[in-house]
């Protein structure tokens, strides 16, 4: 290892953590007010294909195109992707999620599905009527 | 344009060579895609680019072309045989910008980088070219919210593939084969 290699790791690493930190900080905050008022959108292609809001009962949402099916489910205030016929199966990997800005991803089917808060704002916390 | 023989036997090795590598390549692409890294609590689409370390000993050994050939060649038979060839695109443009950084700094950047560090630069090339393309396609730069984790993992994955390039290259190079191609 030559001084150029411990520097671009240092720097790298120090980058790639200014910008985890943060969110490890205010993920824990958003899981108090556990989000009734987020809602998922799906995107397919780079348009917007559907947006569904996260509720606790369970529905289903399930986007066909000519690449192939993609099975999404939502479920207490948050989505899965639970069935995909893509071959690398690796949006079934990501898993549950319910924060603003997460995301479920599958390549070979050009699916992308984002969490936002309804109100456009992401880290607002209550609203005082 | 007739060839002497010196030349058409070094045409030969090299191709021997390129067609060797990129088999290898494509087999550690395979077994690299059976282990679940995503159940070990992993980023989903973080790999461990073990097929880097055939690529980065030929750019070693070879010519800019030759390892070129390789990356062009590997991706393509990766794709074919496990079936990706919808994500084509995303793995095409990791391996293509993943292929110029290491290709760049080997040429003109070992005094100040070892194997070790091209290795790293080459792995998070690969994992931000993905990534570019993928928020392209996406249209969307939210995808980017995965750069930072994945460039934590490049430089993991990046000194681990180093270390194997460093005994491969030194390895090789007492293969009579090789020996003609050692600058």
């Amino acid at each position: 290892m030559k001084r150029a290699d411990v520097l671009l790791i240092s720097i790298v690493l120090v980058a790639a953590l200014a910008f985890l930190v943060p969110k490890w900080f205010s993920g824990n905050e958003d899981k108090d007010g556990a989000g009734k008022n987020r809602v998922a959108n799906v995107m397919v292609d780079g348009k917007l294909f559907r947006t569904v809001k996260l509720t606790e009962e369970e529905q289903t949402v399930d986007i066909r195109t000519e690449r192939g099916y993609n099975i999404l489910k939502v479920h207490d205030y948050g989505i899965e992707m639970y069935d995909a016929d893509c071959p690398d199966k690796i949006c079934l990997g990501f898993g549950f999620i319910t924060l603003p800005k997460q995301t479920i991803v599958c390549l070979p089917h050009r699916v992308l599905v984002e969490i936002a808060s309804v109100s456009g704002e992401d880290d607002v916390d209550a609203y005082v009527q | 344009m007739p060839m002497s023989s010196s030349e058409s036997a070094t045409v030969l090795k090299r191709t021997v060579i390129i067609a060797i590598f990129a088999a290898v390549a494509v087999v550690l692409s395979i077994v690299e895609a059976q282990i679940p890294l995503v159940g070990m609590g992993l980023m989903p689409g973080a790999k461990l680019g073990f097929a880097n370390i055939m690529i980065l000993t030929c750019i070693f050994f070879l010519r800019g072309r030759d390892a070129f050939l390789l990356v062009i060649l590997k991706t393509l038979l990766t794709a074919f045989l496990l079936g990706t060839f919808s994500s084509l695109l995303f793995s095409l443009s990791g391996s293509l910008l993943s292929f110029v950084v290491m290709f760049l700094l080997v040429r003109w950047g070992r005094e100040k980088f070892s194997v070790i560090g091209i290795s790293i630069a080459g792995g998070l090339a690969h994992n931000t070219g993905q990534l570019l393309a993928a928020s392209l396609v996406f249209n969307s730069l939210s995808i980017l919210y995965y750069l930072p984790i994945l460039l934590i993992t490049g430089v993991v994955t990046g000194i681990a593939v180093g270390f194997a390039v460093r005994y491969l290259v030194a390895s090789l190079s007492k293969i009579a084969i090789f020996e003609e191609f050692l600058d």
